[in-house]
């Protein structure tokens, strides 16, 4: 297509859509005039334009009609099997964690051995003390007399043996 | 189903159908993109302006009718010989005019995209900054190369003519 043809096939054009002046539209019915080739285009043109109003839109087939209609349906969301909702997965999740929370908050129960251990290590602790008590006496009766060593040593002496027999008594 | 979509398949369903069946000259393939294209519609419904849904959808209709053409010559070319000789759909409509069943051919032989903006321009009615947006193409493009549609077939027509 040359330069010519395009310059009238753009006059043409914007005189089917209306869009060409009334100027330009004179000018180039005066110019068609004159040139054969150019008013049978335009004839031409005006038999598309008259050929095109009677093919405008086709009406969709039922059957298309249908199966815009069923897009909703068909596209709504399939039921998700309720155990792999996210507030079922959270649930199940979250069982270890309250399983082993309640665990930690169960009070221990010691074993029997547990016991008997530390029943042996109270025993030999009271021996120290004893033995502490009465080391104690003696450096207190070398240094203030006798009188406030048998006083502050037997004082100690019977904490120690009130602390033993309440714990046997706990025991017990 | 939402208003707005019924909305929609009221309004557009025949122009996109349309472009559909122009562009890929089968009527059940012209039915699966037309269909494609409102499944893709309904599920960007809340994505789309809704003063941009035809364009949209009649971009989104021709493209996928695009690939759909590339991949049929990818695997058979299409034999458009097999065309019955009064095409259903398009074609049915205007049977009484033996012009407009040659006119209706004489769009569907052309190449694209002179093809489809004689259909959204011409058929559908879309304004020229309208098939710009959907065919992605300047406005002088789409000027251009409509005149030389025109041109093709006017030139097919006056060949038929006594």
């Amino acid at each position: 297509m040359n330069e010519y043809d395009e310059k009238w096939e753009e006059q043409i054009n914007a005189l089917l859509d209306g869009e060409l002046s009334s100027a330009d539209a004179d000018l180039l019915k005066a110019e068609a005039s004159d040139d054969r080739e150019l008013a049978r285009a335009i004839i031409e043109a005006y038999q598309l334009q008259k050929a095109m109003d009677a093919i405008r839109v086709e009406r969709a087939p039922d059957s298309l009609r249908k199966r815009l209609r069923a897009i909703p349906r068909q596209q709504r969301p399939a039921p998700v099997f309720r155990i792999l909702q996210p507030r079922w997965v959270m649930a199940l999740a979250a069982i270890p964690l309250v399983v082993f929370s309640v665990s930690l908050m169960q009070p221990e129960e010691p074993s029997a051995q547990e016991i008997a251990k530390a029943r042996q290590d109270l025993a030999i602790a009271f021996a120290y003390l004893d033995k502490a008590g009465q080391f104690t006496g003696q450096e207190i009766e070398s240094t203030v007399g006798n009188t406030m060593s048998d006083a502050i040593a037997g004082s100690v002496i019977r904490n120690i043996k009130s602390q033993n027999e309440t714990s046997k008594e706990n025991e017990a | 189903m939402s208003r707005r979509y019924r909305q929609w398949v009221k309004e557009y369903q025949d122009q996109a159908w349309t472009v559909a069946r122009y562009i890929l000259k089968d009527a059940q393939e012209a039915e699966d993109a037309t269909q494609e294209a409102f499944v893709k519609l309904w599920n960007n419904q809340d994505n789309i302006d809704p003063a941009r849904v035809r364009p949209w959808l009649m971009k989104v209709t021709r493209n996928g009718c695009l690939d759909r053409l590339r991949r049929r010559r990818d695997n058979v070319e299409f034999d458009e010989s097999h065309m019955p000789a009064d095409v259903s759909g398009p074609m049915q409509d205007a049977a009484a005019s033996e012009t407009s069943v040659r006119l209706k051919r004489a769009i569907s032989a052309l190449k694209e995209p002179y093809r489809s903006l004689v259909v959204l321009r011409d058929v559908n009615q879309h304004s020229y900054e309208e098939v710009a947006g959907m065919l992605e193409l300047s406005l002088a493009q789409v000027k251009t190369y409509l005149h030389r549609a025109r041109k093709q077939l006017r030139e097919q027509l006056s060949e038929v003519r006594p």
